[in-house]
């Protein structure tokens, strides 16, 4: 697998190389044009690339409201097939075929962000070399001692901080107990991120998407403090629009039938518990827990499917 | 066929091994497409050897956008 890899690597490094060089100059953009110190450009930035891959998430709410539309017959098709999850599955796609609804992601857009990700994770760990180790950087320091005692004066010099809990973004999360706080919001918000981006997963892969933070923020603990700060941002940036959009879908009217006939049952049992006065108090009572419940679970499985 | 030959296929099936615990999981997502993108990869991959192979997984790729239907979309 080792090999594998490090045979790839050659024909990837000219890519990543001019990935790099994108990033760099639009944080560059950010720190010096803007002003925002660097912590904040990484944010800036990722922001940024989110906010152009909304496009693609506008044509999704436009799904999600005809998928809504359409849940009755969806869960017709579930309950048909409630013992063959492989053909349920199949007997969906084709359906959501046939009425031009696609309730899943699509790879694309996620994979948009993967260079995005390369070129913010190279960028970070040549960050000294990139910006503040230049020769136009360290031109007046050189004479002191010599070019590497100069960058060390302009790294010391430099902002790197981030809202004062981590002391620099180009450097391991392990190294300041800042960085465990990072790993605990990563943690956290990529797994509410789990929840909206992959709506329509199954239970097995819902469980999946929560454990694997906790396994994965091993491996992120030695990325440069910077790289999971983007994380963080792109997380809460797919949690706040998956909350977003969910209201927009909740505003598009929902199928009638579906809703009152889960309604006007309680309101059936209350007349009932009104009638019968003395002889059977406990009876009426455990009619609309009954009809109750059922409600709720619909609403959270609607919900589930919803977005 | 012999080894030689079937390598280039494996090495583009552990590459899509590779995205699958790694980024897969850091980007949790489910298809729209059935196989999903990465099922396709591997079995176009396998089938049709990695020129061809990924040519067309890489047009799959393509087709998996916001603007398509997805569906039962399998090697052929």
């Amino acid at each position: 697998m080792m090999h594998l890899i490090a045979t790839t690597i050659p024909i990837l490094t000219p890519i990543f190389h001019a990935l790099e060089g994108v990033m760099k100059h639009v944080l560059n953009f950010f720190h010096l044009n803007v002003g925002l110190p660097w912590a904040w450009s990484i944010v800036a930035t990722t922001v940024l690339v989110r906010m152009l891959l909304v496009p693609l998430t506008i044509k999704q709410i436009h799904s999600m409201q005809s998928l809504q539309l359409h849940a009755p017959e969806m869960k017709r098709i579930q309950q048909k097939y409630k013992n063959d999850k492989q053909k349920q599955n199949e007997e969906l796609m084709k359906f959501y075929r046939e009425n031009k609804i696609n309730p899943a992601a699509s790879c694309l857009p996620m994979l948009l962000q993967l260079p995005v990700f390369i070129a913010l994770y190279y960028t970070l760990k040549h960050f000294n070399a990139n910006f503040l180790c230049t020769t136009a950087a360290t031109s007046g320091l050189t004479k002191a001692g010599g070019p590497n005692a100069a960058c060390q004066a302009v790294v010391a010099h430099t902002n790197l901080s981030f809202l004062h809990f981590i002391p620099s973004i180009a450097v391991g999360t392990t190294v300041f107990w800042g960085g465990y706080v990072l790993l605990l919001v990563y943690v956290a918000s990529q797994m509410a991120s789990g929840l909206f981006m992959a709506p329509t997963a199954q239970r097995s892969q819902r469980i999946l998407f929560m454990i694997m933070p906790l396994v994965f923020v091993f491996v992120i603990a030695r990325f440069p403090a910077g790289l999971v700060l983007y994380w963080v941002t792109t997380n809460l940036w797919t949690v706040g629009q998956g909350l977003v959009t969910r209201r927009l879908v909740q505003r598009t009217p929902a199928p009638a039938p579906e809703r009152r006939s889960s309604r006007t049952p309680p309101q059936e049992d209350e007349g009932t518990s009104d009638n019968g006065t003395s002889p059977e108090p406990s009876a009426p009572a455990p009619a609309p827990a009954a009809t109750g419940r059922p409600r709720q679970v619909r609403r959270k499985k609607s919900s589930g499917r919803r977005r | 066929m012999s080894a030689v030959l079937r390598a280039p296929r494996y090495a583009g099936i552990g590459l899509v091994w590779a995205w699958r615990v790694t980024f897969g999981v850091l980007f949790p997502t489910t298809c729209k497409y059935e196989p999903s993108c990465s099922e396709y990869a591997i079995q176009a991959v396998r089938a049709h050897g990695i020129v061809k192979g990924g040519a067309l997984a890489g047009w799959r790729l393509l087709r998996c956008n916001p603007w398509s239907h997805g569906g039962h979309d399998p090697v052929r």
